[in-house]
């Protein structure tokens, strides 16, 4: 009785109706798909150690810096009993990203206990960073006061104008100057925008739509990663873009730093950061630059939430408990994408009326635009009068529930790998089966009458061991 | 049930998205035993504490710090120094920002030990720094934009001992500090601090004797460099029984039980008949017993 006519068939659902969205990757993302070799010569330089570590969970930079200064392998029995019994998942989840880094290894201790130990690279350059040593970063010779000096001001007019060019490019607002074709073919690698059928020119895509709806940290971030991915094609060196553009991200506001010392690859980087308005330079051959907000902190995402404190936030969108949408902008860009979800009603010279309605909502789900997407925006843009109010959220909870549950609406199936098991030749096989995969927790449906039952995929294996075993012992 | 159980999201353990503001004050009266005996130790611990500072600058990019320095007579900010800030080029692999932390605190600090004259006193004015701080952390908390949030903590680094002298000032700063949400964390170098030790305990801070100067930089590093919202997550060293006994307000001495004024709770080792902080009057203490006895037998 070894087959007794069970079958399994592979349910095979790996086409899920998922819209694609745009994948949002954080620099942790970035770097674990990387190869180890690549992420040791990023680490020869102290701008990215420190940036990485600023990127790693709160837990793991507490582990970093307390073996800092050790220069033998840790146990890491040791390193486990750092953290609270409670919270032995997230050091888990913990010691899984710093290995993924490459920024610890394992390492054995005379004893034979397993131990933790920092990469030398990593270490040796964290170190330089924190307290001091090594070689200067390439941008940092002397200069003599610039005599047209530019204040911050100035700087930030003029990467939020050079930034919004290449958003109200994307939304098609006819205007062609002031963009070039890199930039555009840039867009059109990202998947942002995409050449039209009929007379090849880019429209946008659903992926593009929910970048205009990112902050403006996140944009750039998420563009910056696309324009590195065409680096290495543009014969640069893509350790060394990363690098500069670390430098730059940890560069003061309203600084000029020189162009001295930079070969001739890195100047071409440098001009297309300054086409993007990352950094402003006022002629090519000037030998400084001042670096832009835009640049600063590149890699704080959304995620962190947390604006630097010296930046105030410009919001101009009051919403209100019965879901009206006030916006105080003239902008178009700025009404197109909020026409994304809303229904607007009014508009006047400085300031745009609408309301949500499930039918706006949904219609923006459709598509592509997540909830989440939708009430990040809203959220970053409020108005300062919104976030005044004492409790801690700045928009009425109400209306973000309500958009959640818009969203939920939408998502009432779930998808799951599984396996179907069927064709069970009596009841008791098939209780015997069923009562083992729904101790193991690995039972997903069953059906008593029709003796059929879904298994998940991780558990298939275990499921047929156990069966093997039990049609044997009968 | 269809979960899978191993791929854990890092959404699972947000990180709190704070801003964390972190004012040291660094004991550096020359008085203390600890420079008196050898004035090298002052490098060092200075040298540390730069470290340090960086260290929590590092953490995250919005991260503030400010560090102070206490002496017997004064208590003045070094950074943010109140000049201007210094123009600084790299000149090695450090961090700009880092950079620039050191050199404000050393030309700064340099200043004030120039000052300093010469008539040495081994007490510093803790608490008065401590207020000091206290104010500076109320302007940052009313200036931040509305919508981020902000978790404050106060780094004591001293080798001075705490006389009960100041005790009335340290309680009021303890409690200021418990009512705004501001830890008290204290790091003592050379002798045990009581009284700052209940200041720790009242603001869920923590009070480390380090048992050698020669780890400074580890100790401070392991235990005092978390900020408040993850402590909970590491094992950091518990808190032990904290001397609870008060200073007479007469003669600023540790009591263990003594006269309490029942107006202004003020406490005394010795009775006196007129409250020295509330003006209250109060009779002298007689058999008053007796008297109401013989009364009540008369009638």
């Amino acid at each position: 009785m070894a087959d007794n006519g069970l079958s399994s068939s592979q349910q095979v659902n790996n086409v899920l109706i998922q819209p694609s969205n745009l994948e949002c990757k954080n620099l942790y993302d970035y770097l674990t798909t990387r190869p180890q070799n690549v992420l040791e010569r990023l680490y020869n330089h102290p701008t990215i150690c420190l940036a990485v570590y600023r990127e790693l969970p709160e837990l793991a930079r507490q582990y970093v810096i307390r073996i800092l200064f050790v220069e033998q392998p840790v146990p890491q029995a040791v390193v486990a009993s750092w953290g609270h019994q409670a919270f032995s998942k997230e050091h888990v989840y913990v010691s899984k990203v710093l290995s993924n880094l490459f920024v610890w290894q394992e390492a054995s201790i005379p004893g034979g206990l397993p131990g933790w130990i920092l990469s030398t690279t990593f270490k040796r350059n964290l170190k330089i960073a924190l307290l001091g040593g090594g070689k200067p970063w390439s941008m940092s010779s002397a200069l003599d006061p610039d005599n047209k000096a530019r204040d911050i001001t100035f700087l930030d007019a003029y990467s939020a104008e050079r930034w919004e060019c290449v958003l109200h490019y994307m939304v098609g607002s006819q205007q062609q100057e002031g963009i070039s074709a890199d930039a555009v073919r840039i867009l059109l690698h990202a998947g942002l925008m995409k050449r039209d059928e009929d007379d090849g020119s880019p429209v946008i895509t659903r992926q593009g739509f929910q970048f205009l709806l990112l902050d403006r940290q996140a944009q750039v971030w998420h563009f910056v990663l696309q324009y590195l991915d065409t680096v290495e094609q543009r014969g640069l060196d893509l350790a060394e873009c990363l690098t500069f553009l670390f430098q730059l991200s940890f560069s003061t506001l309203g600084k000029d730093y020189s162009t001295e010392g930079m070969n001739q690859r890195l100047l071409v980087f440098l001009q297309h950061l300054r086409e993007f308005g990352l950094v402003y330079q006022r002629k090519r051959k000037a030998g400084r630059f001042y670096p832009t907000r835009l640049a600063l902190n590149i890699t704080s995402s959304q995620s962190k939430g947390v604006h630097v404190l010296e930046d105030v936030p410009k919001g101009y969108i009051v919403v209100e408990t019965n879901y009206r949408v006030y916006a105080y902008t003239d902008s178009n860009l700025q009404v197109a994408l909020l026409g994304l979800f809303t229904d607007l009603l009014y508009r006047f010279p400085n300031v745009v009326v609408g309301i949500l309605t499930r039918d706006s909502i949904r219609q923006a789900l459709r598509g592509g635009i997540t909830a989440e997407q939708i009430i990040g925006y809203l959220t970053q843009h409020a108005h300062s009068q919104m976030l005044q109010n004492e409790s801690n959220h700045a928009l009425p909870p109400t209306v973000v529930d309500q958009i959640k549950l818009w969203e939920l609406e939408r998502n009432r199936l779930v998808y799951s790998d599984g396996v179907l098991y069927s064709q069970f030749l009596s009841q008791a096989d098939f209780n015997v089966l069923r009562e083992y995969a729904q101790s193991s927790g690995y039972l997903i449906w069953s059906n008593k009458e029709k003796r059929t039952m879904v298994v998940n995929k991780s558990g298939h294996d275990d499921v047929k061991k156990f069966w093997k075993r039990y049609s044997k012992g009968n | 049930m269809s979960l899978e159980l191993e791929t854990t999201k890092s959404e699972d353990f947000v990180s709190t998205d704070e801003i964390s503001l972190l004012v040291i004050i660094l004991d550096t009266n020359p008085g203390q035993r600890l420079l008196r005996e050898n004035p090298q130790t002052l490098t060092q611990c200075v040298d540390s504490i730069i470290a340090f500072g960086n260290s929590h600058l590092m953490q995250k990019s919005q991260n503030k710090l400010a560090i102070m320095a206490c002496h017997s007579k004064t208590s003045e900010f070094i950074y943010p120094g109140a000049s201007k800030t210094l123009d600084i080029r790299q000149i090695d692999g450090q961090y700009e920002v880092f950079t620039l932390v050191e050199r404000t605190i050393k030309t700064n600090l340099h200043k004030i030990i120039a000052t300093e004259n010469t008539i040495l006193s081994n007490e510093s004015l803790l608490a008065g720094a401590l207020s000091m701080a206290l104010c500076y952390i109320h302007r940052i908390q009313r200036n931040k934009p509305p919508g981020c949030k902000l978790n404050s903590r106060i780094l004591v680094v001293t080798g001075s001992g705490d006389s009960a002298f100041q005790y009335m000032s340290y309680m009021n700063v303890f409690f200021t500090a418990q009512k705004q949400n501001v830890v008290i964390d204290v790091c003592a170098l050379d002798q045990h601090l009581s009284l700052l030790q209940q200041g720790c305990d009242i603001t869920n801070g923590l009070y480390l004797k380090i048992p050698q100067l020669q780890g400074l930089l580890q100790y401070l590093l392991w235990v005092f460099l978390p900020e408040p919202p993850i402590r909970p997550k590491l094992v950091l060293p518990p808190p032990v029984k904290v001397d609870y006994r008060a200073a007479c307000f007469c003669h600023r001495e540790m009591v263990d039980i003594g006269y309490v004024c029942s107006v202004c709770l003020s406490i005394f080792c010795k009775f006196s008949p007129i409250c020295t902080t509330c003006h209250t009057v109060f009779k002298m203490p007689g058999p008053l017993a007796v008297k109401s006895k013989k009364k009540k037998m008369k009638l």
